[in-house]
């Protein structure tokens, strides 16, 4: 029995749907591309996955209980970093890691944080505010957050943005190494050639057409 | 550390930080009292007789100009996710929210409230009850502010909805609180309009969170 499964699911904007029902299913280990044209709503699907919104039709479900009813378990297995980083500009590195996951229930102590800053390569901006790092760095102080949770899925929207060459290596092997600890990715990517080589499957959002 | 008090430190280091979230509802009212004698140009006795409506309707204006804040700044970074996806409940957080809130703009304006009561000749008698009904009725303009920041917060300009959704759910408030100041600076016993304005605060205390997570769920769809 797969961990998660999908059946049949859509989302809409203002009364239409956005692309056709589509099923997936994963298990620990495997990792999944959602892919399609711009519009399509591939972050709409992601947001509905993760939690932050319904679903238009369609039933997801994790370790068979139904995700519309029964989301407790689900919020404490999987981490979303979505398009918004998440990070305030009035905090410095170190407390917008910290205080992030504070919030969810999640100590981290300062160590834990410094070590993690210091492999998204942010060592040296500890004590700088988020507001004055620069696209590419708030994108790696969210990325941050990959490291100090022990969450099985992890669902990331278009995580390679902003990124430099070395940023990507860096995330890439990240996220080769949490599939191969029995680890679940749902992802999008734009420039998605090295990562289809990763992932296990590919989902392409195809529109409803009229 | 409780994600509830992880919220709430969170959101005093960032008010702290900005400060104008704390010095913004203060300078308006002292500019706006000011303005008061000007107008009316007349002596002690009237604008002690307007006080009490003058400093209940200042705060409430005073702290309308922050209440937009409580969720937009989260909802425009994202952070509104940190409390979102997780199985803390999300009422919990509207209440660290509006803890937050209340500590940075609210207190203070309690605090500040006996010197906008000198500038309008606010009998002696009457800065205690003035202090103890804004202490009891402030909490109030954040948790109503919260349920409205949550409607809003997805909107560029939503100050003024907010305004309009807000105001007409104060007015109870704003009614029983001035009172308060108006009875107790005629010499009367204030125990009832305080009584009813502790009543208001229960009742905002046990219902707006729920109110207001359902705000914001409705906000992400």
């Amino acid at each position: 029995m797969p961990i998660i499964t999908a059946q049949d699911i859509s989302c809409q904007r203002g009364n239409f749907l956005l692309f056709k029902p589509v099923s997936f299913s994963l298990d620990f280990g495997q990792s999944l591309l959602i892919s399609g044209p711009n519009g399509i709503g591939k972050t709409t699907v992601l947001e509905s996955i993760a939690g932050l919104r319904g679903l238009q039709q369609g039933r997801l479900s994790f370790k068979d209980q139904d995700l519309s009813k029964f989301k407790d378990d689900w919020f404490e297995n999987s981490l979303y970093i979505g398009h918004k980083t998440g990070n305030k500009k009035e905090l410095s590195c170190l407390e917008n890691l910290r205080s992030f996951l504070q919030i969810q229930g999640i100590e981290v102590s300062e160590t834990q944080a410094e070590d993690a800053l210091e492999s998204v390569g942010l060592a040296g901006y500890e004590y700088q505010m988020a507001g004055s790092l620069s696209a590419g760095q708030k994108k790696r102080l969210a990325l941050a957050r990959l490291l100090l949770v022990k969450f099985s899925v992890w669902i990331l929207d278009e995580p390679f943005v902003n990124l430099d060459v070395s940023g990507c290596d860096w995330l890439l092997g990240i996220l080769d190494n949490h599939i191969k600890n029995k680890g679940i990715l749902i992802i999008t990517a734009h420039d998605n050639k090295t990562i289809k080589e990763k992932v296990t499957s590919e989902l392409i959002l195809e529109s409803v057409g009229l | 550390m409780k994600p509830f008090l992880a919220l709430v430190k969170r959101d005093l280091t960032l008010g702290l930080r900005r400060k104008s979230q704390i010095y913004q509802p203060l300078v308006f009212q002292l500019l706006v009292v000011t303005m008061f004698p000007l107008a009316l140009g007349s002596g002690a006795k009237t604008l002690a007789l307007i006080a009490p409506a003058v400093i209940w309707i200042l705060a409430l204006l005073a702290s309308l100009l922050t209440l937009d804040q409580i969720f937009k700044n989260d909802y425009d970074d994202g952070s509104v996710e940190s409390y979102v996806l997780t199985s803390y409940p999300l009422p919990m957080s509207v209440m660290a929210k509006v803890l937050a809130h209340w500590l940075l703009s609210g207190l203070p304006l309690v605090l500040f409230s006996p010197i906008i009561g000198v500038l309008l000749h606010l009998p002696a008698s009457s800065y205690g009850i003035l202090m103890l009904s804004l202490l009891i009725g402030t909490p109030m303009f954040s948790f109503m502010g919260s349920i409205g920041s949550a409607l809003t917060m997805s909107l560029k300009h939503g100050g003024l909805l907010l305004t309009i959704l807000v105001m007409p759910l104060l007015t109870p408030v704003l009614i029983f609180g001035a009172s308060a100041v108006v009875e107790s600076s005629l010499g009367n016993s204030a125990s009832q309009p305080l009584l009813l304005l502790s009543g208001l605060l229960i009742l905002s205390i046990t219902l707006i969170p729920f109110a207001a997570a359902a705000a914001i769920k409705i906000n992400l769809e």
